[in-house]
Order: structure tokens, then sequence, then C-alpha cells
């Protein structure tokens, strides 16, 4: 007995140290996805409620760019919308559409946090459950995706965005429908790489790549970014470098994308075993 | 024994507030980012009994964790290095010892005694907080990298936050 009470007493140091490394390694492990007891709601929320403190003196300095950027892409929607209705009106007469099902609907955010500099990026943004905001939402920026949804609290969610090593998306090209699988490497922060190209596609420096259609997170053809080199390599498939859309040290103003239809098609591709 | 828990308490608030606030937001180009806290851990009295150093450390990483949202990241990092830190203080003793009641700093070892003690803390709290936030050892050298030149904006803000603010 006594050489027991002797033997804690002289490692007591390396017990204690094991003992506190394997509760934080824990924590850590357990973190994926933000499901965890550490990132409760009340955390985010405090987190949110500071956070947003902070940003909102950032912000004034950054107006005149957030300005210009609003104003570039209304033109951009402007230009659209004239072009719907002139379409409309050349071709077809207006007929009161009652079967029409709106399946995703956009929702304007701030951003008032991210970060750039880690391995596992977040971004937290300042609409919440209260504002209909649900796990699982896409996140897009004006000139294409930033992330999705992960972790939501009554005003605030955080999303997991596009440079995180677990962000995985299905994505294709624009000009021939050919999809891969996109993932951040961890290296340069704009940009991603694509997989599962096979040999045979011909691919250029320059091409579009947007989102596919096989996410039931994203709508189909928003921006990714473009081919900015390949390397056919070993194997069947290109390593395709991206580079992206989006601009992640100046993301201020970003969209929360919901799919309405989405409980139905997961619920439907489920009664069918499928997984996507 | 009140006076030094106020004093230490006080450190600690301020650079978790250097660290929230500012160092943070820093970002260089999105590849470094200083972590000051360890200063807190650096800061605290020679004659600390392990087991609460340990433990000081292990509540100053949740603390950065929770303002970081990196769940047991900081923690892991900070606990090791307060793990290692009597080994740190044994290796780099000056020849006469240490004199009973010192705290690490500038004033009383002296400037080179202080950085090498620094940036030996700062290197090994670097080194286990990024690959164990990588958690591989692909892209060994560029981790690397990551660890080096964040180590040296932290060896500067650290040195610089000693000098500037908690001299006494």
């Amino acid at each position: 007995m006594r050489s027991l009470l002797n033997f804690f007493i002289r490692f007591s140091n390396i017990i204690v140290f094991l003992l506190l490394e394997v509760v934080a390694l824990y924590m850590l492990s357990n973190n994926d996805g933000y499901h965890n007891i550490m990132l409760s709601n009340k955390l985010i929320a405090i987190e949110g409620s500071i956070e947003k403190k902070i940003s909102s003196l950032s912000e004034y300095l950054e107006l005149r760019a957030i300005n210009s950027e609003l104003a570039a892409e209304n033109l951009e929607l402007r230009n659209r919308l004239e072009r719907v209705f002139r379409d409309d009106e050349q071709y077809f007469t207006p007929v009161n559409d009652t079967v029409h099902r709106q399946q995703y609907l956009y929702k304007g955010a701030r951003v008032i946090r991210q970060s750039t500099n880690k391995q596992k990026n977040y971004i937290t943004l300042d609409q919440g459950t209260r504002d209909g905001v649900e796990v699982g939402m896409a996140v897009v920026g004006p000139d294409g995706i930033v992330g999705f949804i992960v972790g939501t609290s009554n005003n605030f969610s955080i999303a997991m965005s596009v440079l995180n090593l677990d962000f995985r998306l299905s994505a294709r090209f624009r000009k021939n429908g050919y999809f891969g699988s996109l993932s951040w490497e961890g290296l340069d922060r704009d940009i991603v790489s694509l997989n599962e190209i096979p040999h045979h596609v011909q691919i250029e420096i320059g091409d579009t790549i947007e989102t596919s259609a096989y996410s039931s997170v994203f709508p189909a053809g928003i921006p990714v970014g473009q081919v900015s080199g390949f390397d056919t390599g070993g194997g069947d498939f290109y390593s395709i470098d991206v580079k992206l859309a989006t601009d992640f040290y100046k993301t201020d103003y970003v969209y929360i994308i919901g799919n309405m239809l989405k409980s139905e098609q997961v619920e439907l591709q489920d009664s069918f075993d499928i997984t996507n | 024994m009140l006076n030094d828990v106020i004093k230490y308490s006080g450190i600690f608030v301020l650079l978790m507030l250097i660290q929230v606030l500012i160092m943070n937001n820093i970002g260089f180009s999105g590849y470094v980012n200083p972590f000051v806290y360890l200063l807190f851990i650096i800061l605290l009295p020679l004659e600390i009994p392990a087991w609460i150093l340990l433990i000081i450390a292990f509540f100053t990483g949740l603390t950065v964790d929770l303002f970081t949202a990196t769940a047991g990241l900081h923690t892991s990092a900070t606990v090791f290095v307060a793990f290692v830190r009597p080994y740190i203080l044994r290796v780099i003793a000056p020849r006469e010892g240490y004199e009973q009641g010192d705290e690490p700093g500038i004033a009383k070892n002296g400037f080179r005694w202080f950085i090498l003690y620094v940036v030996l803390m700062v290197f090994i709290h670097h080194f286990a907080l990024f690959y164990i936030e990588v958690f591989r050892l692909k892209q060994f050298f560029y981790t690397f990298a990551r660890v080096i030149l964040s180590s040296l904006f932290s060896i500067f803000f650290i040195v610089i936050i000693q000098i500037l603010i908690i001299r006494k």
C-alpha cells in the first residue's frame, strides 16, 4: 500500500499531465462538426455577441468597399432580371402558376467572425435559428461558394468554410458537366483541389468549376472557381487546382441558402437507401 | 500570496484581451497568428508546484479555445508546454541556480536568459499546437514552416509585451 502511495506521489505530475492531456485531446476529437459539449448553443451565442461588437467597429472602415461590392452585385442582378422579363414578354404570355414551388430560399447574413489561418476554418454569421437558419444550409458569397452551416444558436450560426480540411463538395465543369469531389488541402488559401476527374476529359486552364446537382446542400450551378493548374499525375484521375472565386479575406456579406425541398429529397433517397 | 493571485489574475485578463481582441484578428497574410497568451505560463513563479502549473495551463488553454472555437487544441498544447517547463528551466538554469522566490523575467534574470527561455517555450508550444491541429505528417515541412513563422511573431510580441506592460 505504502509503495503504491509512494508511486503516486512520485509520478503525480506525470499522472496529472496525462489526465489533462487526455481530456484536452478528447475534446479535440469530438470537435468535428461542432456538435460537442464544448460549443453548445450558449457558447456560440456568447462568442457571437462579443465578435459582433468587435466586427461592428472594424466594419466602418470597410464600408466603402462593401458598398461598391453590393452595387456591382445589384447591377448584375438587375441585368439578369431585365433579361428574364424581356424574354417572358417576347415569347410567352404570363400564366398564373399555382403548381410552381420555390426550391431555394436566399437569406442575407453578415460575417461577424471568420478565420483563414487555421487548418479547420469556420465562419460565424449573425443569423440564427430565430431567422430560420438550420444546420446543413449552404452559404454563398457574391462571387461563389463560401461554406455550409454546421451549428446554430438563437441569433448566430457557424459555417464550415471551404478552407477546412473536413470540407467536401461535389463540383463539376460548367462546360461539359463532368463532376468530381472538391476539397481543400490546407495549403494556399485560395486554391482547392478537384479530384476524380478521369483522364479522357479535356480540360484547360481557366475552365469554370461550379457546384453540381448532386448535393442536397448547394443548388446546382453556383460558381466555385476556375482551373488554375492540373497534373495528370499517377492513376486514372487528374489532380486539378481550382482558384476559388470567393476571396476569403474580404467576405463581409453572404447569403444563406435554404433548400425547401431538402427533407423531401433526403427522405426519398433514404427510403431507397441511396447515400449521397 | 493573495497579492500574487490578484497580480496574476490581472496579467491573465490583460493577456487574454490582447490575444482575443488584437492578435486573433491580425493574421498576417493568413498564415501567421501570434499566440501571446503563452506569456502567462512563462511568467508564473519558478517554484510553483508542477501539478498546479498543469491545471492553470489547462484552464488558460481552455479560455483561448473558447474564443477561437477550437475545443481542446490550445488546451492540449498549453498543458504540454506546462509539463516541459520545469525541464526547460532546469536546462537553462544559470550557473549559480535560481534565487528563492524568483519570478522569470528580464529584470531578474537578464535579457539573454529570458529570450532563450521564451524561444524554447514558444517553439515547443507552437510545434505541439500546429501538429495537433493538422494531425498528420503529410506536408511536414509546410507545417514546420508555419511553426517557425508563427513562433517568430509570437516571440516578438511576447518580448514587446513583457518589456512594455508587465515589467515589474
